[in-house]
C-alpha cells in the first residue's frame, strides 16, 4: 500500500467519523487544523483507523504522533 | 478491562403496558400507529405498534446496569428494526463483544432482540468508552 493511498484512507475515516465531507488531510495536519478533532473524536478516529488497517496502536505511539504524516508513516510501516 | 472479545450476554425484556404507557407519558409520541388500533390494522399490523425507541431504553438499561462495568459512556449506537413489537411482547436480548480497543478503552458490542415467536425484531451495535 502506497503512502498516498494510506493518507486517502485515513482521510475517508476522518470524513466519516467527523461527518465533514470537506476535510482534506495532508502530512502536516494536526488537531489544531480540524475544528471537531477533540479528545472524544480522537478516540473514535483511533478505533476506526485500527479497524480499517487491521492494526493495534500502542498508547505511547498514539501520543507520539505529532501530525497526520507521522501516523501515516507508522501505518505504512505496519501494513507493508 | 473485565470484558473481552467474544463475551456474550443475554436478557429478557417485557414490553409491558406500563413500559408502553410510560414511554408515551414521558415523550408524548401519540402517533396513531402507536395509539390507534384501527389505524395500525388498516396499515397492515395486528395491533398498535410500540415505539421503536423503547428498545433503546432496554439497551440503556443493559449498558448502564447489566454490563460488568459501571464506568462507561456511550460513544455511538445504531439499530435496525426488522419487525414490529407489540404490547406484551417478550423479547430475548442477545449481545456479544465484537472488539475491545484496550489502548483507548473502547468496547464494541453487537446485539439483537428476538420476540417470543423467535423472529428477530431488531439488531445493531454500540460502542462504549470506559472512563
Amino acid at each position: 500500500m502506497q503512502k498516498e493511498e494510506i493518507i486517502k484512507a485515513v482521510q475517508d475515516v476522518f470524513i466519516d467519523v467527523l461527518e465533514d465531507d470537506d476535510i482534506v488531510l495532508n502530512y502536516n495536519t494536526t488537531a489544531d487544523d480540524i475544528e471537531d478533532w477533540d479528545s472524544l473524536n480522537n478516540i473514535l478516529l483511533i478505533v476506526e483507523i485500527e479497524k480499517k488497517f487491521k492494526l493495534k496502536f500502542k498508547l505511547e505511539e498514539i501520543h507520539s504522533f505529532k501530525n497526520v504524516g507521522e501516523m501515516c508513516d507508522y501505518i505504512f510501516n505496519k501494513v507493508n | 478491562m473485565r470484558i473481552k472479545q467474544g463475551d456474550k450476554f443475554n436478557e429478557i425484556f417485557l414490553v409491558s403496558e406500563s413500559v408502553y404507557n410510560g414511554f408515551i407519558s414521558i415523550f408524548d409520541d401519540k402517533n396513531p400507529l402507536h395509539t390507534n388500533r384501527e389505524f395500525a390494522i388498516e396499515k397492515g399490523f395486528r395491533g398498535v405498534v410500540t415505539h421503536g425507541n423503547i428498545l433503546n431504553g432496554f439497551l440503556s438499561y443493559f449498558i448502564g446496569e447489566r454490563l460488568p462495568l459501571k464506568n462507561v459512556i456511550i460513544h455511538k449506537q445504531e439499530i435496525k428494526y426488522h419487525r414490529p413489537v407489540y404490547i406484551n411482547d417478550k423479547l430475548s436480548f442477545y449481545a456479544e463483544v465484537m472488539n475491545v480497543f484496550d489502548e483507548v478503552n473502547v468496547i464494541e458490542i453487537k446485539f439483537y432482540f428476538v420476540n417470543q415467536g423467535l423472529s428477530k425484531v431488531a439488531s445493531g451495535k454500540f460502542q462504549i468508552g470506559v472512563i
